[in-house]
């Protein structure tokens, strides 16, 4: 049989034959492992965006993009461009139909 | 830039990043939550006993699983740092940087519970002379090395570089731990055989716990990686309109 | 087609990458003994180890050799590769997966009559699985479930 269960009680589980400090303890390190990479990541998400929020500053301009050393990605803004250009052409095509 | 590079391009935007990985987070965590749950009530509850281990086995379905994916991050980072260095890719180096601190506990874990195991095992916590664990540690201080080369550089696109030429370097280190209790004697086992057949050694009912735990490994790294690197462009792309959209519409 | 630029710069790295690859491997090759955490009992017949000198032998416990004291924590065994044995002197705490037939690895040094005094004794686990059900089973069917194995490292 492929998984069966392996004890008869709960103090037979929490003794796991005698090696109970080191099965619980590397499951206890395991769990604070996921959890904490998990949590950390979410808390510091809640942080950036409350400080974003609280700031309003002017968007960065494309000389100093192209100074700092990286290629500008500009995939993001043609996306956006496309669609507000598709969106009022739309909007221009219902508002010829309406009259 | 058009031409047949381009998708990496298109890839490495990071807003079309973040838009695409807010789609997938919820299956990522559901996935990775079940698998979780499974491999650990499996390795805990219905894993049968080594005959000679006895319930001390149940430390090596976590050791394994997170030990293998601890091997995954110098070749992440090498292939983000040759993105980095040859196309000049923000992304790639946003997720280089953020994946080398999870790379650290992923290896601290792996010594750590490693550890425990052989203390009973092999009578000992730690051997100077076996080249599987020392390579190992070398990885840990290999990792808190190029998280210290960053911190160290103000720059941001020197840091980039030199990382991750560290980091394909690091990759060496890699098929050294890998292949050590292959090319030398170690106190450490070599990997186990796989058997399908139940009932005979090394057979399922040994495997799968730790085959179910090690694919739930893998998507906490993801997803761990994921809202790392998500933290990581909201931060440097701050000043972008669309962060900024973010930002006010979320509170 | 790759932009020139970028063509140059990845050419770099792969260059930095084999490189290094074959610096290390070198260095490895040259350090091989030295990361050999142990010699087998044959390399210990075959006289690599001088007199005295403090290191690890690593073999199975022969089966039927283990001897322990009746009033002490004192024990000998035999250390073997199936090619050549080892007897072993140890006084102290047998790990808790120290049997006859399992792997071991002891520290120490040989004495004049050729019997390794041990200073530490390790337990070498191998990479098999069995449930104590499958290993009876393996018995009484009279199939040796492969623990016998013992392998140590390729000729240097």
């Amino acid at each position: 049989m492929l998984a069966e269960l392996q004890f008869d009680s709960l103090q037979e589980f929490l003794a796991m034959g005698g090696y109970a400090f080191n099965v619980w303890s590397v499951y206890a390190l395991f769990a604070v492992f996921v959890f904490a990479n998990l949590a950390l990541p979410l808390r510091r998400r809640r942080l950036i965006l409350r400080r974003l929020a609280a700031r309003g500053d002017l968007a960065q301009s494309p000389a100093a993009a192209e100074q700092s050393g990286w290629e500008v990605s500009t995939v993001g803004e043609e996306l956006q461009e496309q669609q507000r250009e598709q969106k009022e052409q739309r909007e221009q095509e219902e508002q010829g139909t309406k009259p | 830039m058009a031409g047949r590079w381009q998708w990496l391009h298109r890839l490495g935007s990071p807003r079309w990043f973040y838009a695409t990985t807010t789609r997938w987070l919820p299956w990522l965590a559901g996935a990775m939550a079940l698998l979780l749950a499974v491999g650990t009530v499996w390795a805990l509850l219905y894993l049968p006993p080594d005959y000679q281990q006895g319930d001390t086995s149940r430390i090596l379905v976590v050791h394994v699983a997170v030990a293998g994916a601890s091997l995954s991050f110098f070749p992440l980072m090498a292939v983000a740092g040759t993105v980095t260095l040859v196309w000049r890719i923000k992304l790639a180096d946003m997720v280089a940087k953020n994946a080398a601190p999870l790379g650290a506990w992923f290896s601290f874990l792996t010594l750590a519970t490693g550890s425990i195991w052989g203390s009973v095992s092999w009578g000992t916590w730690w051997e100077w002379t076996d080249s599987r664990l020392v390579s190992m540690l070398f990885q840990f201080f290999l990792l808190l090395g190029v998280i210290s080369l960053r911190a160290a550089l103000d720059n941001s696109a020197t840091a980039a570089r030199a990382c991750a030429l560290l980091s394909i370097v690091g990759c060496i280190n890699v098929v050294v731990i890998k292949y050590s209790v292959q090319w030398w004697n170690t106190l450490h086992q070599p990997p186990s055989p796989i058997s399908m057949q139940v009932g005979s050694p090394n057979g399922p009912e040994f495997w799968v716990a730790t085959a179910i735990m090690a694919v739930a490994v893998y998507l906490f790294l993801a997803l761990s990686l994921i809202l790392a690197t998500r933290n990581e462009i909201l931060e440097r792309e701050s000043k972008a309109q669309w962060v900024r959209e973010l930002a006010l519409g979320a509170t | 087609m790759m932009k020139p630029h970028r063509r140059k710069r990845l050419g770099l790295i792969v260059f930095i990458a084999v490189g290094m690859s074959i610096a290390a491997a070198l260095t490895l090759f040259a350090l091989r003994q030295n990361i050999n955490m142990f010699y087998s009992p044959s390399q210990v017949a075959a006289g690599e180890v001088g007199a005295g000198e403090l290191f690890r032998v690593g073999g199975m416990v022969k089966n039927g050799s283990v001897e322990q004291a009746q009033d002490s924590l004192a024990v000998r065994f035999v250390a073997t590769d199936f090619v050549h044995d080892v007897a072993v002197d140890y006084e102290g705490i047998l790990p808790d997966l120290f049997r006859e037939g399992q792997g071991i690895v002891a520290e120490g040094r040989l004495d004049s009559a050729g019997v390794f005094q041990a200073s530490r004794v390790l337990a070498k686990h191998d990479e098999n699985y069995m449930s104590p059900e499958v290993k009876a089973a393996l018995e009484q069917a009279g199939i040796s479930p492969g623990k016998h194995r013992f392998r140590s490292a390729p000729e240097n």
